[in-house]
């Protein structure tokens, strides 16, 4: 009943009939007075318990807590896959608005959006080809040369293990609801369409990316042999050279990137982007306990369920952030000229005393110039607030489903020899069977209501608050 | 199995070209991400002149994630429990990926040296070394000797 909201759309079907089973228990077997009552006020509890999942998911699409159908959620996924793929006409500096290494969308369900848009605000340091090694010993040409081979992304595993065996059928055919077994129960149905989805989007992925190196390599190709007409999207050598001549490795990945990287807000760390995107809060969770005898989630109050910000790698400093100052003379790419135009620039002298003489203190994680690990993921609050949810309505259910089975035992009771009860609800009963009148179930019957009606109107209070901050 | 890292390759590299005294970590043929590992026990400590072997894995998200580290060689620690599973909190809530294997097993080490019952595993072994440290203490060395022979 309570914990319907957290289940897809197509789970509608699955819930009502389960209250109904719910209530043919509750009066099986029992004639007269107490079945229709019990019927009566479980069916009450449902409608509240409805119409409050119902409103939920109703008006106001803005809002991140409505619930999304699996096409809607496939959609999204899709359109944040798109955002990782690399594009060679997509330059910032000489570096990329995506990701070259990680292929697991998992480790890069950052928010695409905002970190397109702060790299292209120079905020944050681009996505670098990273090289595996570097020797100071090499020669301009060599240097350039090097970098002419890299590819503008890692190479995928064609074959992941988690997808093995997992059919994708037509990936031009935007339908794949004929892969499903359709003799699976609801649930597996559910699983096998997310599985095939997932590794249908994997494939999509590598087939995007490999268009897009393939543009990259004609373009570079077309560049090579008209040496006169440069690609005005591809470097030319001279940037090549400055970008890779002076860069360093991240302490993390251990890739050597081009400089300036990002640097903690705290410690004046490096840490390329990449790395950077995929540090991240804690998933919510209770706060860690040392003596913590009761383990069971479900018994805590789950506005005790916390998600502390990610602590800095380096000196784990809370709330981890970056700082991003780009070389204004390698100004190219998107909002700057051409990078196939860049004239190498002597830094002035006198800036570069200021920027690497003077190192800057520590900068707290509200300073406008920081980038936070919160920041390109906004999405934490609404997760932690939908994880508290969820705990909160598979506990009123919880506690509805014991109510409704308090309704039940005594006639259960009446019917069943004495001396087979053994669970400790029907010996409490047992007790006192005779003082068990209508005046009693009434009570629960009213207690039940009440239950109801205020886990309704705290449902509403916290709509209210969640509208008005939207606002 | 998807390519190697380059972390883990200079990692790997690393441990050998510049080797931590008293630790040892080879990673395994078949499995790049296995390491074997040995570690001497700690001078003035119970375990001194024991040589202790554990088993390293760097799971896919490392070094997002902490390498798993558990003792195979029988150890009386409060810290370490039955199964050679490590209560450490770098391995766990305070791991951060700027740290290496390197540093775990250094901090491994400094763990045999400096036993904390007041936060333990072993439950009956931390219950023993605050009730009766000196016969504790004697019985990781006894533990030591039999088990933790330098080969």
């Amino acid at each position: 009943m309570g914990n319907v909201p957290t289940k897809l759309e197509d789970d509608r079907p699955v819930r009502s009939g389960r209250s109904v089973s719910v209530s043919a228990t509750t009066s099986g077997g029992n004639g007269g007075a107490v079945a229709t009552r019990t019927h009566r006020a479980s069916s009450l509890v449902g409608n509240l318990l409805t119409s409050r999942s119902r409103s939920n998911s109703g008006f106001y699409s803005a809002n991140p807590y409505k619930r999304k159908s699996t096409k809607e959620k496939e959609k999204l996924k899709e359109k944040h896959a798109r955002q990782l793929v690399v594009k060679y006409n997509e330059t910032v500096d000489g570096g990329f608005l995506a990701p070259y290494g990680c292929c697991s969308i998992e480790k890069l369900d950052y928010d695409a959006k905002v970190v397109r848009s702060l790299i292209i605000d120079r905020k944050l340091a681009p996505f670098y080809t990273p090289l595996q090694d570097f020797d100071d010993s090499w020669s301009v040409n060599e240097v350039v040369k090097i970098v002419d081979g890299l590819p503008l992304h890692a190479s995928f595993t064609p074959e992941l293990e988690e997808f093995e065996g997992v059919p994708i059928g037509d990936l031009s055919n935007p339908d794949f609801d004929y892969l499903i077994d359709k003799t699976l129960s609801r649930r597996e149905q559910r699983r096998m369409r997310s599985k095939i989805f997932n590794a249908r989007l994997y494939q999509k992925r590598i087939i995007w990316q490999e268009n897009e190196n393939e543009r990259f390599l004609e373009q570079k190709l077309e560049a090579k042999n008209h040496t006169g007409a440069s690609n005005q999207y591809l470097p030319n050598d001279s940037l090549k050279y400055d970008m890779y001549k002076q860069g360093a490795e991240c302490p993390i990945c251990f890739l050597y990137f081009p400089e300036p990287m990002n640097v903690s807000r705290c410690c004046l760390q490096p840490i390329c982007t990449e790395c950077f995107i995929q540090i991240r809060r804690a998933e919510p969770h209770f706060p860690h306990d040392e003596n913590d005898s009761d383990s069971q989630d479900e018994n805590k109050d789950p506005n005790l369920l916390i998600s502390e910000p990610a602590n800095c790698p380096y000196c784990a400093t809370p709330n981890f952030g970056v700082t991003y100052e780009p070389l204004k003379e390698r100004r190219t790419g998107i909002q700057g000229p051409s990078p196939a135009s860049y004239v190498h620039q002597e830094p002035v002298k006198n800036d570069e005393s200021s920027v690497t003489g003077k190192r800057r203190g520590s900068l707290a994680a509200g300073h406008p110039q920081v980038i936070t690990s919160d920041a390109v993921r906004p999405e934490w609050q609404v997760k932690l607030t939908k994880e508290r949810m969820r705990l909160a309505r598979r506990s009123a259910n919880a506690t509805a489903i014991h109510v409704s089975n308090q309704l039940v035992v005594p006639n259960h009771d009446s019917q069943s020899p004495r001396g087979l009860s053994i669970s400790p609800r029907d010996v409490t009963i047992s007790d006192s069977p005779n003082t068990w009148t209508s005046t009693n179930a009434g009570d629960i019957e009213n207690q039940m209501i009440e239950q109801a009606i205020k886990l309704s109107l705290a449902d509403q209070k916290e709509q209210k608050k969640r509208r008005h901050s939207a606002k | 199995m998807a390519s190697l890292p380059k972390r883990i390759i200079k990692e790997t590299e690393r441990l050998v070209s510049d080797p931590v005294p008293g630790i040892t970590a080879q990673p395994h043929e078949d499995n790049l991400r296995y390491f074997q590992v040995t570690i001497e026990g700690p001078q003035q400590s119970p375990y001194e002149s024991g040589v202790f072997e554990l088993e390293l894995f760097l799971p896919d998200d490392y070094p997002m994630e902490a390498p798993k580290v558990r003792f195979l060689t029988k150890i009386y620690h409060p810290n370490i429990d039955r199964l050679g599973r490590i209560c450490l909190d770098v391995l766990k809530t305070n791991w951060s990926p700027a740290l290496q294997i390197r540093t775990v097993l250094l901090s491994i080490q400094a763990l045999l040296a400096s036993p904390n019952p007041n936060d333990p595993l072993a439950n009956d072994v931390a219950e023993d070394w605050i009730k009766n440290e000196e016969a504790a203490i004697e019985k990781a060395r006894e533990w030591t000797r039999l088990y933790a022979k330098p080969k």
